[in-house]
C-alpha cells in the first residue's frame, strides 16, 4: 500500500533539503505578503471601531454571528483534515490521503455555501448598503463604513477560499495518479501550509468582525 | 489665468515676494538650510572631482597606506551631518508650530473650495469668488472646507497652504504685512480646471479694507445671515427659546466638551457642529432622545458656515 | 591562490570552441525559446526590452508636458488632455519603468551570478511574473493611450473614486496586477539570496548590489499588499458604491493618502536601493579598489528598507494631519538622512587613492552620486515642517523626486546598463560614444530640473499647464534644458542597439572587476557556471592583485 515518499531534484538545486527549504521559505513570504493585505483591512476595522464606537456595535449585531461561529468550526475541522493528509503523504499511504484532500475540499465548499447564505440573509434583511435597495440603518451612516468592510473583508477571504478549494481539486487529481509522492510529495506540504493560513485568515476575522464588536 | 496682472517684460524671478514677517522668517530657514546643504555637499562634488583626476589611471602618484574601514571616520560622517540638520528640523518645527496656533483675536474669514473656483466668505456677509480680499495689522484666519474633492488654498506670498478636505474644516492663518497684490492656488489637484482654480490675493492697509467692504456691499454679516437660516430651516422651533420639544440648549455650545451618550465627550467645534446637523445619528448626546432629522443634501456648504457662524455667536448672547 | 580560485578567476577560452552550445543567448534560437524559457538571464532580457518600451511611451508623455509648458496659457493642449498625458507619464513611469527597472532586469540577470546559484529558486514563477508584468502593464498603458485617465499617478480619492470621469477603474486593474508582479519577484530574491548560495559564499561575502536587491525585495513583500489593498478598495468604491475614501459613502479620504503612501513612500526607496548597489559595484570597479565601510553600506541599506516604512506621513504635513504626527514624521524623515549619507561619504573614500579608470559606467556614477546629494538634500528641505508648509505640491517637488529617480535610479540603470553590457550581450559598446552621452544627459537633466527648483520657490505648484507668465523664462529654460536629455537618451539607445550585431566582441572580464559574474564567460553559459564556483574571499578582493603585481 505506501510507497515511496520523495520529490525530484530540480536541476538548478544541489539538494533535496535545499529545494524542499526553498519552496517552504517561498510560501512563507507569499503568507507574510497575504497577512499584511488583510492586516490593512482589519486596522480600517479597528480604526472605524475606535471612531464611532455606537455604529459598529449596532451594525455588529446585524451580522449572523451563529453562522460565523459555524464556519469557524468548519474551517478548524478542515485544518484537521488537511494535516491528516500530511501526515498521510509523509508515509506514503496515498488512498487515505486522497480522502482525506477530498474532505478538506469539501468543507472548503460548506464554508462557502454558508458564507453564501449568510450573504443572502444580508440581502432579505436589507444590511447591503452599496446596493440600490434600502438599508436599514440607513440613519447611522458610521455603520454604513463598518458594513462595508466587512463585506470587503469576507469576500476577499472568500476568493481566497475559492482559490484554495480549485487548487487542492487539481492538487488531488495530479496526486491519484501513480508516482506522484515519489516525486512532488513537497506539494502536499506547501500547499498544506496555505490551507493552515486561510484558516488562520478566518480565525482573525472572525473576532475583529463578529465577536469584538457585539 | 484669471485676472492676472500682465507689465510688457517679466525678468527672471529668483526670489519670490513676502507678504507677511513670518514669510521672511521662513525665507531665513531657506537659506541657511541651502547655505549648510552647500557646506555638506560642495566638499563631495571636489572631492570626487579631485580624486578622479589625481588618482586616475597610469598615473605615478601614492596610492599607498589606504585601508577600507575606519569606525570613527564613518560614525562621524553619519551623526555630524545628523546633528547638524536636527537644528534645521528644530526651527521648521518652532514656524510650523506658530503656523498652527492662530492668535484669538483673529479676522476669520470663510473659504469653500469646489471644482473649480474658491468662494470666501468674509464676516461682514461679503462673499467674493476666487480673489481674496485681507487687511494688513491683523491676524487672519481662513477657515475652509470643500464641497467635492480634495483641493489645498495656496498662498506663495505668505509661504502657507492647506488642503481643504470634504466633510471637514481645516484651518490656516496668517498675519499680512506688505500691503500688495499677490497670487494664491490651488495646489492639490483637483481635475479639468486645476491650473485655473486660482486667483489674486489683495493685501490692503486696514482703512483700504474697510472701503472695499463697505463697497463690496452686504446687507447682513454671515452671524445674522445664519440666523436667518435658524429659523427658515425650522432649526429654532426646537433649539429656540420657549421650543416645547426638549432639545439641547446651542447658547454657550461652541468650543465646549458634548457628553456622549455611553461615556466619553467631544469637543463642539465647527466639524463637530457641521457633522451634527448632517448626520444627528453620529454621536449620540448623553441624556438627550436622538428625534432630529438629518438635513444631509439640504443645507449647501456656505449656508452651514453661516449657521455655524451664527451658533458662535449664541454663546455671547447667553 | 588555490586551485579552484584558478578556475574561476580564469575562466579560460570561451566556450563555443568547445563544441557545446555557446551560450544562453545562442543554446536556442526559436521565438518559443525565448517566451517560454525558465532561464533567468533571458527573462532580464525580456524585461529589459518591455521597459525600454514603456520608457519611450513615457518619455514621450514628458515632452509633449514640456512642450506645452513653453507658453504660460496652455494653450498647445486642453486642460483634460494635458492631465491625461501627465498621468500617463507618471503612471508608466513609476509603475512600468522605475519600480521594475534596475530589480527585474538587471537583479534577474545578476542574482543568481552574483551568488555562485545556476538560477533563481523558482524559475518558472519567474517567468510567470513577466507574464504577470506585461499583462497588467499593457493593460494600463492601452488604457492610458486609448481612452486617457486624468487623476494623477497617485489616484487620490475622492477624486479617482466618484469625480473623475475617465477609464479609471482598467488602469487601477492594470496597477494591481503589476502589483503581483513585483511580489512574486521579491519572493524569488529572498529566497535566492537565502538558499542558493554557492558554498563558501557567506552573508558578509556578498557584493553590495544583492544586499540592495534583497532589501529591494523586502520592501516588495512588505509593501505592496498594502498598496494593492488600497487599490482594491478604490475599485470597490468606484464599481460598487462601496465606501470607504468618499465622506458622501461616509469614508475618509484622508485614510487613501494614509495607505497610498504607507507603499508609495518606500517604492521610492525599491527605485533608489538597488540604483545605489549598481554605483558601488560601479564605483569598486572602476577605482580597483575594495568598497570602503563594506559592513556600514550593507546595513546602511536594510536601514534604509526599514525606516522608509515609518515616514509616510511627511507627504501629508498639510492635510490636517495633527501637529504631533507631523513633528514626529518629520524627525524620523531626518534620520532617513543618515543612512544615505553614509553610502555618499563611502563611495567617496572609495574613490580615494584609487586606479580609477573614467570610462561610461564611472561617469554615470560620478554624475549620480552628485545628483543624488542634491536630490537628498532636497528632500531634507521637504521634511521641514514649516519650508513644506510653503514647498508641498509645487515645482520644488517635482524637482526634488525627478532628482532622485532620473538623477539616481535612471542614473544608475545607464552606467549599470554599459558595464553589464559585454556580460549580457558578449559585445562592446562604443567607448567615446558613450561619453558623449553620459555627458549629454547628465547636463540636459540639470538643465532641465535644476531651474524646477526656482519654479517652486517661486510658488509655481505643479500639475499646471496654465500658470503665471512671469514663470515663463524659467519653464523655457527647463523645456530646452529636456530636448538636450532627449537627445541624451537617443545615444545610448543607438549605438547599443548597432553593438548588439556590430560591436567588439566582450572578454570575461572586460573590466579587470571583480566578482562571480565575471569569472564566467560573456555571455555566460545557459547554467552560468562550467563548474559551481567555490567561494574563499571576500568581495571587492582589488587588493589581491595589487600584492600579486608586488
Amino acid at each position: 500500500m505506501a510507497e515511496p515518499v520523495g520529490i525530484m531534484l530540480a536541476e538548478h538545486f544541489s539538494t533535496v533539503t535545499q529545494q524542499r527549504q526553498a519552496a517552504k521559505l517561498g510560501l512563507w513570504a507569499w503568507l507574510i505578503t497575504e497577512l499584511l493585505l488583510f492586516a490593512g483591512l482589519f486596522l480600517c476595522a479597528l480604526i472605524i471601531r475606535i471612531q464611532h464606537p455606537a455604529s459598529v456595535t449596532l451594525a455588529a449585531t446585524h451580522l449572523k454571528f451563529w453562522i460565523g461561529a459555524a464556519n469557524t468550526a468548519v474551517l478548524i475541522c478542515s485544518s484537521f483534515t488537511m494535516s491528516g493528509a500530511i501526515v498521510l503523504s509523509r508515509i506514503g499511504w496515498r488512498a487515505g490521503m486522497l480522502r482525506f484532500m477530498l474532505a478538506t475540499a469539501a468543507l472548503g465548499t460548506l464554508f462557502l455555501l454558508l458564507k453564501g447564505f449568510e450573504y443572502y440573509q444580508d440581502y432579505v434583511e436589507h444590511m447591503v448598503p452599496f446596493l440600490s435597495g434600502p438599508y436599514v440603518l440607513a440613519h447611522d451612516q458610521a455603520s454604513r463604513l463598518f458594513v462595508d468592510v466587512y463585506f470587503i473583508t469576507t469576500a476577499l477571504h472568500g476568493v481566497h477560499l475559492i482559490t484554495g478549494v480549485s487548487i487542492l481539486l487539481v492538487l488531488t487529481w495530479q496526486a491519484s495518479r501513480p508516482h506522484f509522492l515519489t516525486r512532488h510529495q513537497n506539494r502536499i506540504e506547501v500547499y498544506g501550509l496555505y490551507w493552515h493560513f486561510i484558516d488562520l485568515i478566518w480565525m482573525i476575522v472572525f473576532p475583529v468582525l463578529y465577536v469584538l464588536n457585539r | 489665468m484669471s485676472g492676472a496682472p500682465s507689465p510688457a517684460v517679466y525678468p527672471l524671478l529668483l526670489w519670490p515676494q513676502a507678504a507677511s514677517q513670518a514669510a521672511v522668517h521662513v525665507d531665513w530657514l531657506i537659506f541657511a538650510f541651502t547655505a549648510v546643504t552647500l557646506l555638506l555637499t560642495v566638499p563631495i562634488f571636489l572631492a570626487i572631482t579631485y580624486f578622479a583626476l589625481m588618482y586616475r589611471s597610469g598615473r605615478q602618484v601614492d596610492r599607498g597606506h589606504t585601508s577600507d574601514r575606519n569606525v570613527k571616520i564613518e560614525l562621524s560622517w553619519m551623526l555630524i551631518p545628523f546633528f547638524l540638520t536636527l537644528a534645521f528640523f528644530a526651527w521648521g518645527a518652532q514656524i510650523f508650530d506658530v503656523e498652527k496656533h492662530a492668535p484669538a483675536n483673529a479676522l476669520e474669514i470663510q473659504a469653500i473650495g469646489r471644482q473649480w473656483m474658491w468662494k470666501f466668505q468674509h464676516p461682514g456677509g461679503q462673499a467674493e469668488i476666487n480673489d481674496l480680499h485681507v487687511p494688513t495689522g491683523q491676524p487672519v484666519l481662513i477657515n475652509m472646507i470643500s464641497q467635492d474633492v480634495i483641493h489645498s488654498l495656496y498662498l506663495p506670498a505668505f509661504r502657507v497652504q492647506m488642503e481643504t478636505l470634504p466633510g471637514r474644516y481645516t484651518q490656516l492663518w496668517f498675519k499680512a504685512e506688505r500691503p500688495g497684490q499677490y497670487r494664491l492656488y490651488c495646489s492639490e489637484y483637483c481635475g479639468t480646471d486645476h491650473s485655473v482654480m486660482d486667483g489674486l490675493l489683495y493685501v490692503m492697509s486696514p482703512s483700504d479694507y474697510a472701503r472695499w467692504l463697505s463697497q463690496a456691499g452686504s446687507s447682513q454679516s454671515l452671524a445674522a445671515l445664519g440666523k436667518r437660516l435658524f429659523s427658515n430651516y425650522g432649526c429654532s422651533g426646537c433649539h429656540g427659546a420657549g421650543a416645547t420639544i426638549r432639545a439641547p440648549d446651542l447658547a454657550g455650545l461652541y468650543n465646549r466638551p458634548v457628553p456622549i451618550d455611553g461615556g466619553g465627550s467631544v469637543i463642539a467645534d465647527d466639524t463637530y457642529i457641521r457633522d451634527k446637523i448632517l448626520n444627528p445619528d453620529n454621536n449620540l448626546i448623553a441624556g438627550y432622545k436622538q428625534v432630529m432629522p438629518s438635513f444631509k443634501g439640504v443645507i449647501p456648504e456656505d449656508e452651514l458656515m453661516q449657521l455655524i457662524a451664527y451658533i458662535k455667536t449664541m454663546e455671547t448672547s447667553s | 591562490m588555490s586551485p579552484s580560485d584558478a578556475v574561476m578567476r580564469d575562466p579560460g577560452t570561451p566556450q563555443a570552441t568547445m563544441g557545446r552550445p555557446s551560450d544562453y543567448l545562442h543554446a536556442q534560437h526559436t521565438l518559443r525559446s525565448w517566451f517560454f524559457t525558465t532561464d533567468h538571464k533571458r527573462i532580464a532580457l525580456l524585461y529589459l526590452a518591455s521597459i525600454t518600451v514603456f520608457f519611450v511611451f513615457g518619455a514621450i508623455a514628458a515632452g509633449l508636458i514640456r512642450l506645452c509648458l513653453v507658453v504660460p496659457n496652455g494653450q498647445i493642449f486642453t486642460n483634460d488632455t494635458y492631465n491625461k498625458i501627465f498621468t500617463m507619464h507618471g503612471v508608466i513611469m513609476v509603475w512600468f519603468f522605475l519600480i521594475p527597472s534596475i530589480p527585474s532586469t538587471f537583479g534577474n540577470f545578476l542574482l543568481p551570478l552574483m551568488i555562485g546559484a545556476k538560477d533563481v529558486a523558482f524559475p518558472r514563477l519567474n517567468l510567470l511574473s513577466w507574464y504577470v508584468f506585461m499583462t497588467g502593464a499593457l493593460f494600463t498603458m492601452a488604457t492610458l493611450v486609448i481612452g486617457g485617465v486624468d487623476t494623477g499617478w497617485t489616484f487620490y480619492a475622492p477624486f479617482s473614486t466618484t469625480y473623475s470621469n475617465t477609464y479609471v477603474i482598467p488602469a487601477l486593474l492594470g496597477v494591481i496586477v503589476v502589483g503581483f508582479s513585483s511580489i512574486l519577484t521579491g519572493l524569488n530574491f529572498v529566497v535566492t539570496v537565502h538558499m542558493m548560495r554557492c558554498p563558501g559564499m557567506t552573508w558578509f561575502r556578498m557584493p553590495i548590489f544583492i544586499w540592495t536587491l534583497y532589501a529591494t525585495s523586502l520592501i516588495f513583500l512588505l509593501g505592496t499588499p498594502v498598496i494593492t489593498l488600497a487599490l482594491i478598495l478604490l475599485v470597490m468604491e468606484r464599481a460598487f458604491h462601496i465606501g470607504v475614501f468618499d465622506p458622501r459613502l461616509g469614508g475618509d479620504p484622508v485614510l487613501f493618502e494614509h495607505l497610498f503612501w504607507f507603499y508609495s513612500h518606500p517604492a521610492v526607496y525599491i527605485m533608489v536601493l538597488p540604483g545605489m548597489g549598481v554605483i558601488t559595484e560601479l564605483v569598486a570597479a572602476f577605482a580597483q579598489k575594495r568598497v570602503f565601510g563594506y559592513r556600514f553600506v550593507a546595513y546602511a541599506s536594510i536601514g534604509l528598507a526599514s525606516i522608509t516604512f515609518l515616514v509616510w506621513g511627511h507627504h501629508m504635513f498639510v492635510n490636517g494631519q495633527s501637529q504631533l504626527a507631523s513633528t514626529v514624521f518629520s524627525f524620523l524623515s531626518f534620520a532617513v538622512a543618515v543612512p544615505s549619507a553614509v553610502k555618499v561619504y563611502n563611495w567617496t573614500a572609495t574613490i580615494h587613492k584609487g586606479n580609477i579608470r573614467l570610462d561610461t559606467p564611472m561617469l554615470y556614477a560620478m554624475g549620480y552620486i552628485g545628483l543624488f546629494v542634491l536630490g537628498g538634500l532636497t528632500g531634507l528641505f521637504l521634511a521641514t515642517l514649516a519650508v513644506d508648509a510653503h514647498l508641498h505640491d509645487t515645482y520644488f517637488v517635482v524637482a526634488h523626486f525627478h532628482y532622485i529617480m532620473v538623477g539616481g535610479t535612471m542614473l544608475a540603470f545607464l552606467g549599470g546598463l554599459h558595464y553589464w553590457w559585454p556580460k549580457f550581450t558578449g559585445r562592446m559598446y562604443p567607448e567615446a560614444f558613450g561619453r558623449v552621452g553620459a555627458f549629454l544627459i547628465f547636463v540636459g537633466f540639470n538643465v532641465t530640473f535644476f531651474p524646477q527648483f526656482i519654479l517652486g520657490y517661486l510658488g509655481m505648484p505643479r500639475r499646471y499647464h496654465d500658470y503665471p507668465p512671469e514663470f515663463q523664462l524659467l519653464n523655457i529654460l527647463s523645456s530646452a534644458g529636456s530636448t538636450i536629455l532627449a537627445v541624451g537618451y537617443f545615444f545610448p539607445m543607438i549605438y547599443l542597439t548597432w553593438s548588439l550585431w556590430f560591436g567588439k566582441r566582450a572578454p570575461a572580464n572586460p573590466w579587470q572587476a571583480r566578482g562571480l559574474e565575471w569569472t564566467t564567460s560573456s555571455p555566460p553559459p545557459p547554467h552560468n557556471f562550467a563548474v559551481t564556483p567555490r567561494v574563499d574571499f571576500d568581495p571587492y578582493d582589488y587588493a589581491i592583485k595589487a600584492r600579486e603585481v608586488g
